[in-house]
């Protein structure tokens, strides 16, 4: 009887499983059918940022209405926190926005399992000339699809307090890592606590990324081998482990205007934070500047991050949409998402070199930010490297928190780098 | 055989407009609970990135997640700790609590009010709150105070062995509060009498508390201790607002990894939702038997 019984619930249980699975199996994949590309288009974009940010992108929204009347596009904000639930929520039920934007390898994680449309076919190419380079390499997948282009740039500075600068007989900020660690123990003579810390990647990878590069390192070949297993990623991740240990860089996390309100001479912080600091602080006025990172022994390389943007493949107007992302390179488009940016106090910089220097930054930040960029690399392109950043940035941590010596946490996370690769 | 047919329907005209009141609920349960937990089951026996259809691949997910998966193991052993540390600790002091305010005086109902406000108040103002107090350098409450007595700053949320206590902190102090007000509502249903007799016995305070208090305090133990295991597995919000870095969710070196912040992050930052199902369904089970469990053992007490 008891065997019967068991036998039974085993047979439910396996009919419910088929049943469901026979009732998911339909859901997936497919085609949109397209809509008439000369009937009336309401696109709708799913913008990570914030209101101001989206508002800004609404501008060259509007532009392009005015030129297209048939295409309306309403920009609509997702928060940082949960966008990327959102917009995975929006593939699986393939119902959701025309465009998105959001972190700089989404566009390609979306489009690699079949979220995104390949801009190839709409000739997204031709923007390529006016990106940055190492900027639009990263935006495209590891097979060469382009699924997303930049919709704009990020970048690290470093910030510093002129005045403690001053006190402790500093001229002008560090240019090389040799300068920055004499001018961390200069400032310390002078009576400054924490002369230097990290906001921007710290005890992250994005942190360990700008000594990797500056010392002529890569996380990978260019035929997308981990290299941690080098001299320079030695150096680096040493030089990085020192800055902490040796040099009192606090491992937590303090944000770049309140580092500096509390009397932390420099900082490394995101382009974001140089138009907050005299808003939030307003007695830091005149007391702070930016410099460029101070370059490594083989170059000032800088990450640059940023957003990127594309097109939906359950979009019922990709051509329209596509055609919108292109619209998004033009000098009024640029111009227009500047000046209400300059009017919302965003910091936005366009993704394109040229219109740098124009972005709402005062114009010594935005000379800064331009230098910056010129020599700015992305982040790592290839398979696997998605699932193995925050796994890679453990070991660092371990390294620098002793619980690691400098050559193990490499080999583990080009071991984790190599198991993701596939 | 009248008599059987009589019956259903006999039933249905006693029982009909109950079932029918009961239909919009039941709706509600099945679309919203039912469905939703029985296709979680299904995605746990495939490989589902949330785009592409589901691929059925039996148990390998548990296999993978049971047998390879050190990520998992190591969030598995950060929440028991957090578990039974929280509950534990957040149990004593309910009661400990509701002993010390358990009157009717204006004092004691304000120190109930005091002490259960947390429960009543937003979990994530709380979190940021915590965020604020544990804040590095020295806007910190924490080290603000270190300060005062001239100690130096802690680094509270980049030091990987302080990151579990302060989980557990931050339960007991946002918990403890609503387990007092369920001991004082046990407390107030012990007869006067059993302490008159306790007394007349010769029982001392501890005797009184031992004897008397805490088995005729079990049910409301029971109820304690289960629900907080059960919110204490599912902790979320603690670790996501307070410890969460740029690309990890558990904190440095994922000290405060912990269940429910791994399925978060396999299936809604490395799109395995399968996975990610078949870490739900393997909470569950650790939940269920540990309840069961519980519950035993509170039986089991009462029948000594």
């Amino acid at each position: 009887m008891r065997r019967t019984t068991a036998a039974t619930c085993a047979a439910l249980i396996a009919a419910l499983i088929a049943a469901l699975g026979a009732g998911c199996a339909t859901s997936g994949t497919s085609e949109t059918e397209q809509a008439d590309a000369n009937a009336p288009a309401a696109i709708t974009w799913w913008s990570t940022g914030g209101d101001d940010e989206s508002a800004a992108f609404q501008k060259a929204a509007d532009l392009y209405t005015r030129s297209h009347p048939n295409v309306t596009i309403k920009v609509q904000t997702l928060a940082w926190d949960d966008a990327y639930a959102k917009l995975l929520a929006a593939s699986t039920s393939r119902s959701g926005p025309d465009l998105i934007s959001g972190g700089m390898t989404w566009t390609i994680q979306f489009g690699l399992r079949g979220g995104m449309v390949d801009l190839r076919a709409y000739g997204i190419e031709q923007l390529q000339a006016q990106a940055q380079p190492a900027q639009w390499k990263s935006a495209v997948s590891p097979d060469g699809t382009i699924y997303g282009i930049p919709l704009d740039m990020s970048t690290v500075a470093l910030y510093y307090r002129t005045d403690l600068f001053e006190k402790a007989g500093i001229k002008e900020p560090p240019k090389t890592w040799e300068e920055l660690t004499t001018d961390i123990g200069k400032l310390k003579k002078s009576g400054v606590k924490t002369p230097f810390s990290i906001d921007w990647g710290n005890l992250d990878w994005i942190g360990y990324f700008n000594f990797l590069y500056q010392a002529g390192g890569a996380f990978y070949t260019p035929d997308c081998k981990p290299s941690l297993d080098t001299p320079q990623a030695e150096q680096a991740l040493s030089y990085w482990i020192d800055l902490h240990r040796k040099y009192g860089a606090p491992t937590d996390t303090v944000t770049t205007s309140d580092a500096l309100d509390q009397g932390i001479a420099m900082v490394y912080g995101g382009n974001w934070n140089a138009l907050g600091i005299d808003t939030s602080k307003p007695e830091m006025k005149g007391k702070w500047a930016i410099a460029p990172l101070p370059a490594g022994p083989a170059a000032p390389t800088t990450f640059i991050g940023g957003r990127a943007v594309g097109v939906t493949s359950y979009s019922k107007h990709i051509q329209q949409a596509a055609d919108f992302v292109k619209f998004l390179y033009t000098d009024e488009a640029v111009d227009a998402v500047t000046a209400e940016s300059k009017a919302r106090n965003v910091s936005y910089i366009p993704p394109r070199p040229d219109k740098v220097a124009d972005s709402p930054f005062t114009p010594e930040h935005a000379a800064v930010f331009a230098e910056i960029i010129k020599t700015g690399a992305a982040a790592p392109g290839c398979p696997g490297w998605d699932e193995s950043a925050s796994d890679v940035a453990k070991q660092f941590q371990a390294a620098i928190l002793g619980k690691a010596d400098v050559k193990t946490a490499l080999a583990e996370a080009a071991k984790v780098m190599e198991r993701n690769a596939g | 055989m009248a008599t059987h047919a009589a019956a259903p329907r006999q039933r249905w005209r006693r029982y009909g407009t109950s079932y029918l009141m009961l239909l919009p609920f039941l709706g509600l349960f099945a679309g919203f609970l039912v469905w939703p937990l029985a296709n979680s089951l299904y995605l746990s026996f495939t490989k589902f990135d949330g785009v592409n259809a589901p691929r059925f691949e039996g148990l390998e997910n548990f296999r993978r997640l049971l047998f390879d998966d050190d990520r998992f193991r190591h969030a598995l052993g950060n929440t028991f700790i957090y578990v039974v540390a929280s509950v534990g600790i957040g149990t004593l002091l309910s009661l400990g609590l509701a002993l010390a305010f358990n009157g009717s005086s204006w004092p004691h109902r304000i120190m109930r009010t005091i002490f259960f406000l947390p429960s009543v108040t937003s979990s994530i103002a709380l979190m940021l709150l915590w965020k604020w107090i544990f804040n590095p350098g020295d806007f910190g409450l924490a080290n603000t105070v270190i300060a005062w007595f001239g100690g130096r700053a802690v680094e509270w949320l980049a030091t990987p062995g302080l990151t579990v206590p302060i989980l557990v902190l931050m339960s007991v102090w946002g918990g403890m509060g609503y387990g007092m007000v369920l001991y004082v509502a046990g407390l107030n249903t012990i007869p006067q009498e059993y302490y008159e007799a306790a007394r007349i016995d010769g029982a001392g305070t501890w005797q009184r508390f031992r004897r008397v208090t805490l088995p005729l305090l079990r049910p409301v133990t029971t109820y304690v201790v289960v629900t907080g295991l059960i919110g204490a597995f599912q902790v979320f919000e603690a670790v996501y607002i307070v410890f969460r870095g740029t690309n990890n969710i558990g904190g440095v070196l994922d000290s405060g990894l912990m269940i429910v912040p791994y399925l978060y992050d396999q299936g809604f930052t490395h799109f395995k939702l399968g996975y990610a199902s078949a870490v739900a369904w393997v909470l569950f089970l650790i939940i269920f038997a540990l309840s069961m469990v519980n519950l035993r053992i509170g039986r089991a007490l009462k029948e000594l």
